[in-house]
């Protein structure tokens, strides 16, 4: 209870630092606003322009289309507005000799990480239209919305983030071991999952739909939860595969991230830039 | 003569290679983005043996190509991240002129990834269902004709926009970057063919100076342009973005180098 009144507590001061930085100019915050959404709308209108074109994807009609990219957009915008200033590109912050910004704070790892790149003025466009997509394409599909279905939507929205914000740890944890080497790792890990997230994976084979699914789980970003939420996999596997997977991962990435950190507290770091953290 | 443009590409190709083979990671990640990405065009146009004009294999060689030749298609120097981290200074006191010296920097970067990424890419591709030869040898003679103008084109993008960015945007750079980015693969065909647009989309943006970069050597390596045309356009557009860009380099400069420094 204490650590959960403590991270409200913080998210509050870093939505005021947010509305501080925005309203500092109105040029500023306008053209943030703007170009937020411009690269996120720009991110899924290939998939949109082809679903228009071939009057959908596959299997998947139009709309059914729109939901997973405005499910795809939301869950991107929502890790955009928790886990900026580099905690979801956690390889910049190890690689660049970063992270003693965090330890010398009077408190834990986790919950810097959980507070520090939280920002909801600033990306707060790609959450807007990843919500309007998804309910548009909700009216036009007639989806009949009950309060297990808004559970399940939540409890979806929330494992997909953990799914890609956990992969980003787990590999840009090797920046512990290769500063230089692996700094930029997650940002073609985090490109795979913007280029492919709202594409349906329902034509791949069975090779390389594990490998959407296990090597790099963007399957899971919005095509599993996708699937369930619009009634195409109404089975318990299908209600459960994403939070599952979630766990999992979380899990794997946590045992990795502390063997880095272990590493880190004989070696520390040989390297500095002070480029991207919050300051 | 040539002597130090290469040492400066030869530094950048180097660079990365100085602390771990870590960084090999990345490139398996890029593999299987590109095999994901073929299979999705398979599921698309499953069935449906020419759409717009392009058949099923050209489409899979255009999506091939434009990975091989990723970084070619979507030239960018690094200007704005030296502008905006001050770097610049270092830049402009050596002795060697900024376009060159952001242009060698930039081909050190190709190397590197071409050596590790593209020509893996193209050996391989043939596991992959996709036949990476162009339809003729002149057509590959016009496709590095037209891959050059598309450098061109690009790089004078590149300083026009980052000249303008910093100018108007300073503060915001990151964020006018990430949306050119995304803009620009949009809009010049990279991610999608441009004749798969909807609403006759395509046949607008095929004029404009994005259709350039990526769209225009990819029509001409796929077969499925007007390649003189093309080249044509592209040509064009090289003649009218370079004076600009050098316009607005001279009129920008002091300005520029003060936000820089």
């Amino acid at each position: 209870m204490k650590t959960l009144a403590r991270l409200v507590r913080l998210w509050r001061l870093y939505t005021y630092l947010d509305f501080m930085l925005m309203t500092r100019s109105l040029k500023l915050f306008v053209t943030f606003l703007i170009t937020d959404t411009i690269f996120n709308i720009a991110a899924v209108t290939a998939t949109l322009l082809l679903a228009e074109r071939f009057n959908g994807i596959g299997a998947w009609s139009k709309f059914q289309i729109v939901f997973v990219v405005g499910y795809a957009t939301l869950v991107g915008g929502l890790l955009d507005m928790f886990f900026t200033y580099n905690i979801l590109f956690i390889s910049r912050r190890l690689g660049r000799g970063q992270l003693d910004h965090v330890l010398i704070q009077p408190q834990s790892i986790w919950m810097a990480f959980f507070t520090e790149g939280f920002n909801p003025f600033t990306a707060s466009g790609s959450v807007l239209v990843g919500s309007g997509l998804m309910i548009w394409a909700g009216m036009k599909l007639q989806i009949s919305v009950s309060f297990l279905w808004g559970v399940s939507l939540i409890l979806n929205v929330l494992s997909s983030m953990a799914v890609v914000l956990s992969f980003a740890f787990l590999w840009g944890s090797l920046a512990f071991w290769a500063p230089r080497a692996a700094e930029e790792i997650t940002t073609p890990l985090i490109r795979i999952f913007s280029n492919l997230k709202s594409f349906p994976f329902d034509g791949l084979g069975p090779l390389l739909l594990a490998g959407v699914t296990v090597i790099v789980p963007v399957a899971f970003m919005a095509w599993y939860p996708s699937r369930y939420l619009l009634g195409l996999d109404a089975s318990i596997t299908g209600a459960t595969v994403t939070p599952l997977a979630a766990l999992v991962i979380s899990v794997f990435a946590v045992l990795v991230f502390r063997k880095g950190l272990e590493h880190y507290g004989r070696t520390g770091s040989q390297r500095y830039d002070d480029l991207g953290h919050r300051s | 003569m040539l002597r130090k443009y290469w040492k400066t590409a030869a530094l950048e190709a180097t660079g990365y290679i100085g602390d771990d083979p870590m960084f090999f990671v990345q490139f398996i990640f890029r593999f299987l983005r590109v095999i994901v990405l073929l299979s999705v065009w398979r599921m698309i146009l499953a069935n449906q043996e020419i759409n717009s004009g392009m058949s099923l294999a050209a489409v899979l060689t255009y999506t091939l190509i434009g990975e091989v030749f990723h970084e070619q298609l979507n030239p960018q120097t690094g200007l704005a991240w030296a502008l905006l981290r001050g770097k610049i200074a270092y830049s402009m006191i050596q002795p060697i002129g900024l376009v060159e010296q952001f242009s060698s920097k930039m081909v050190g970067h190709w190397l590197f990834n071409f050596a590790l990424f593209s020509i893996p890419l193209l050996l391989i591709s043939p596991l992959l269902g996709v036949t990476p030869t162009p339809v003729s040898l002149t057509v590959a003679f016009l496709f590095m004709l037209s891959l050059l103008l598309c450098i061109s084109v690009g790089v004078a993008l590149d300083f026009i926009i980052t000249a303008l960015g910093m100018v108007y945007f300073e503060q915001t750079i990151y964020a006018i970057e990430r949306v050119r980015t995304a803009l620009t693969l949009l809009l010049s065909g990279a991610i999608i063919p441009l004749a798969f647009m909807p609403w006759n989309l395509g046949e607008v943006l095929a004029w404009l100076p994005f259709a350039s970069t990526a769209s225009a050597p990819l029509k001409i390596y796929t077969g499925t342009g007007d390649p003189w045309f093309t080249i044509g356009v592209q040509l064009g557009w090289s003649i009218i973005l370079w004076p600009l860009s050098h316009w607005l380099w001279e009129s920008n400069r002091e300005k520029l180098v003060s936000f820089g420094g």
